[in-house]
């Protein structure tokens, strides 16, 4: 029994979903997806639980993180609902929905507030280089043990209790009680997902747009690993030196095409940008371009401008970790992921 | 002197033939008497066959034709009009129905088929022989025409016919004009306000001179027939009651609507006070809003808020259990026109449908649109499992299962519940009986033909419009008042009108007045006369439509069916015996 409720479908407008209300149900946008199948029928079934207000229906439900968001269902909706871009809001507000601190949410409804916390992390960078006197020397080393610690920090904070509310309400609190080999067997669907997102080639025309974000990922994770764990600002090997340099290119080279198309806004996919979707995609591609360039300034040893152009890079740095990979868009690469192994437990049953 | 007679035996591309051995039959009838023709032809209905029929005639100077073909509802005025063409009388032109009657019901007997058929055309040829030439009955027609009912249809059909200077009495029950048209505040899709629509049809009521507008006013007797209905009319007013009598050579009926009333416990009806009617629900919509102290308008019932509304769609209607199983055809788009303005009045109220599927068809379809936009939430029950109403805390919960989302059960607490109430025939049957108008099985008055007649009854003379033959929306009630206005001007505008000569008439020698004739005519077409002296009865021949109920029940044998006299009928009944 589902109690209707209008609030439900006025707030999540403000995560996006401006048009949903227009559906009369007549089911083209299922019929339509290559991704749906009887098991998991979507997205009519979605927009059919948003309008009636149904939360507890939507928050108990894996099919937002199922849709890979071709944009199919949009183009052919009849009264222009637009239902891929609800299974975007609702993923939306799903990451605020698991987020135990409510900040997602709240950045996702106000790109003011999340300007401020943008502000806020730039200005404690500046305070801390400031502290420092501004010495190059120890703000790089700093900076180096902030990536690693705002990691672990990161994850072990938010992200992990987060996915623990996700698999609570969407395997516990539904009821599903499964045995421990069950969690074990259904673990390589996590893998396999977290790093190919293989499902996503399931959507009609879209290998090329899976090969561009999987050379993203790849490319993303070697960035990490290269500036974390090889040092890459201080390292004196030439291998690290240059794999630092092919992955960061890599980053803002693919970053910059995606950037390109949500400009041009030729696919359906690209035509509905939200503030979310510009600040993580644009601090991705300044991330790779000032790597890229730090690094190029310190083996042509310009140093004196290297301290305002580390800054700048720091700083991007700090609000991707602390406010973007924690709260924004990039929780998708872990909530997706999970979902799929959710997903495989719930059908264990 | 003896009839010249020619028989054409149709094989209906087949359709006769392939059961019918048409050429048998043509051989087994060729030699009767009277007979000088006699031909088979693939289609008797088709362009050249017509022709060579005329032709025929006149070549063989033929005094009488027989087809044999199909049912004659499908093509007894085209060979009417072959032998009027011809120059033949088109009563000497006799039907066998040899395919619905012969071919079709025997497809599984070919020789009985064909038998069958032989004996048919016999019989046929039998009443050909003796069949006369008759002329229509031409008779006077009053140019003036009674409007019944002064809603929305009778005032635009009394202002046409006015405009096509025919006389018009504009009868209305009520005291003042309108009908339900001053209910609605905003008519879809344009969102029109009826009031002002009233305001001006009133307008060009008053303005019009042809136009004798009669209000407190009902139909009390009426008599006559087509060109000639002598109407009595009871007219209330201060002074008590008077009686009004004219002459209206056609009567146009638009009488009009009753909204549904629910049952005692119908969705909870009149045992929850916070479920009302559709009507109900729009008077409240223009009179039930307070403006708050920072200027938002709310709307109360019964002193509390209402913040959200819910509705049932079809109460009244689309019946699965009750008799009603017509579509009212307006509620769906009343209802959302309706949940639109409460919106746009008062904009904190939620508003939730229960439909059985919106029907908002044609341009309606927008306000559909606009309503979903808007954040309107709709629940699809199933036709079998209705909403199940129950009061909780002074509200009213609305429990159903929604066939849109699995079948699975959701439920609202509103501040009110709508029940969308369609239309019912007047509860007022007296003006129906009065005038004999046939009814359908939706009780509804019912017009000959919904698709070729639509305004006709089988009363000649008296047309219907508007909401009285159906659920209607005020445009097709205006559009079905236009055509009935037509209808009952092609009547009254000549002057004189022609009528099918085939009715019945008595023999004064041997009518000894019994009654029985009268007390079976369903036209009231027979009265008492004085004749030498002796009371007979006398058939009135604008009245009587030729249906032949009075010959079998006279005991004496007095009455005689032109064009299907005694002689005629013993003669196909000779042969069909033989």
């Amino acid at each position: 029994m589902s109690r209707l409720d209008t609030k439900f479908g006025k707030k999540l407008k403000k995560y996006g979903a401006t048009e949903f209300n227009r559906c009369y149900n007549c089911g083209t946008c299922t019929a339509v997806c290559s991704l749906t199948n009887s098991e998991d029928s979507f997205p009519r079934s979605m927009v059919r639980l948003s309008a009636a207000g149904d939360q507890n229906g939507i928050e108990s439900s894996l099919k937002p993180w199922l849709c890979y968001y071709c944009g199919e269902c949009s183009t052919s909706c009849p009264q222009t609902a637009n239902p891929g871009e609800l299974m975007m809001s609702l993923r939306r507000w799903l990451t605020g929905r698991y987020d135990w601190t409510g900040l997602s949410g709240l950045f996702y409804r106000s790109s003011l507030v999340t300007i401020i916390a943008m502000v806020l992390v730039f200005a404690g960078v500046i305070g801390y280089a400031a502290y420092e006197s501004f010495d190059m020397e120890r703000i790089m080393h700093t900076a180096h043990y902030f990536e690693m610690f705002a990691i672990m920090g990161v994850f072990a904070v938010i992200l992990l209790p987060n996915i623990v509310r996700m698999w609570y309400l969407t395997v516990i609190k539904p009821g599903y009680k499964l045995p421990v080999k069950v969690y074990a067997s259904s673990m390589s669907e996590l893998f396999i997902h977290m790093f190919t997102q293989k499902r996503a080639l399931g959507c009609d025309d879209n290998q090329a747009r899976w090969f561009a974000h999987l050379i993203l990922v790849i490319g993303y994770l070697t960035l990490l690993f290269t500036t974390v764990f090889l040092d890459w600002f201080s390292t004196e090997s030439m291998f690290v030196v240059v794999l630092g340099y092919v992955v960061s290119a890599i980053v803002f080279a693919v970053t910059f095409v995606f950037v390109l198309g949500r400009i041009k806004q030729k696919q359906e996919i690209a035509k509905h940008s939200r503030p979310s979707d510009w600040f993580f995609i644009i601090w991705l591609l300044l991330m790779g371009i000032t790597a890229f360039a730090v690094r190029l300034f310190i083996d042509l040893d310009l140093l004196a401008g290297n301290l305002w152009l580390f800054l700048f890079h720091f700083t991007i740095l700090a609000q991707w970790a602390l406010i973007i990979v924690p709260f924004g868009k990039w929780t998708h690469f872990l909530y997706r992921s999970f979902a799929m192994y959710f997903d495989k437990l719930q059908k264990s049953k | 002197m003896k009839k010249k007679l020619g028989v054409y035996i149709c094989a209906c591309g087949g359709n006769i033939s392939d059961y019918v051995d048409i050429e048998k039959v043509r051989e087994a009838v060729k030699d009767e008497d009277c007979l000088v023709l006699a031909k088979t032809t693939m289609f008797a209905c088709g362009d050249t066959n017509q022709k060579d029929m005329e032709q025929d005639i006149k070549e063989n100077d033929l005094s009488g034709i027989v087809v044999a073909s199909c049912s004659p509802k499908l093509h007894l005025t085209t060979f009417r009009g072959v032998s009027e063409r011809a120059g033949l009388n088109k009563y000497n032109y006799v039907h066998a129905n040899i395919r619905e009657q012969g071919s079709w019901a025997h497809s599984d007997n070919k020789v009985g088929a064909t038998e069958k058929a032989i004996n048919l055309v016999k019989a046929a040829i039998a009443k050909a022989r003796l069949a006369e030439s008759l002329e229509p009955i031409i008779i006077e027609s009053k140019r003036s025409v009674a409007v019944i009912g002064a809603g929305v249809a009778g005032m635009k059909a009394a202002i046409s016919l006015a405009r096509m200077k025919d006389e018009v009495y504009l009868i209305e029950r009520e005291g003042k004009v309108g009908g339900h048209l001053s209910a609605l505040e905003k008519i879809s899709p344009e969102g029109t306000d009826g009031r002002e629509l009233l305001a001006r049809l009133e307008k060009e009521i008053a303005a019009e001179p042809n136009i004798t507008l009669l209000t407190n006013a009902e139909v009390t007797g009426t008599s006559g027939n087509i060109g000639d209905f002598k109407v009595d009319v009871t007219i209330k007013g201060s002074q008590g009651e008077m009686v009004k009598q004219f002459v209206a050579g056609s009567i146009l009926v638009a009488t009009g609507f009753n909204s549904y009333t629910p049952a005692e416990g119908e969705f909870g009806y009149s045992n929850i006070k916070s479920v009302i009617t559709l009507p109900e629900f729009k008077a409240l919509i223009s009179e039930g809003g307070k403006a708050d102290a920072d200027g938002t308008m709310r709307l109360y019932y019964n002193n509390r808020e209402v913040q959200s509304i819910a509705y049932i769609y079809c109460v009244g209607s689309r019946q699965v259990k009750g008799e009603n199983k017509y579509c009212s055809r307006y509620c769906c788009t009343a209802a959302i026109q309706s949940s639109l303005d409460v919106r746009e009045k008062f904009p904190n109220v939620d508003n939730f449908h229960f439909t059985r599927g919106v029907r908002t068809y044609g341009k309606q379809e927008l306000i559909y649109k606009e309503s979903n936009d808007k954040g309107d939430v709709y629940i699809q029950f199933p036709d079998k499992k209705p909403p199940v109403v129950s009061e909780e805390n002074g509200k009213v919960l609305v429990k159903a299962i929604d066939i849109l989302s699995e079948k699975s059960e959701s439920e609202v607490v509103a501040d009110l519940l709508v029940l969308v109430t369609g239309m019912v025939p007047d509860s007022d049957t007296a003006l129906g009986n009065l005038l004999k108008l046939p009814k359908g099985r939706d009780k509804f008055f019912n017009e000959i033909h919904p698709k070729l007649r639509p305004v006709e009854t089988v009363i000649d003379g008296i047309t219907i419009a508007g909401t009285c033959q159906g659920p209607k929306n005020v445009a097709e009630s205006v559009n079905s008042a236009l055509s009935a206005a037509a209808k009952s001007h092609s009547f009254v505008s000549l002057g004189e009108l022609e009528l099918e000569p085939i009715v019945a008439y008595v023999d004064n020698d041997t009518c000894n007045w019994c009654t029985a004739c009268s007390d079976v005519c369903p036209f009231s077409a027979v009265s008492m006369i004085d004749h030498n002296g002796k009371a007979v009865a006398q058939i009135n021949k604008s009245t009587c439509k030729g249906c032949g109920m009075c010959l079998p029940v006279c005991p004496s044998d007095s009455i005689e069916l032109i064009s299907f006299t005694n002689k005629e009928m013993e003669s196909m009944i000779d042969v069909l015996a033989q």
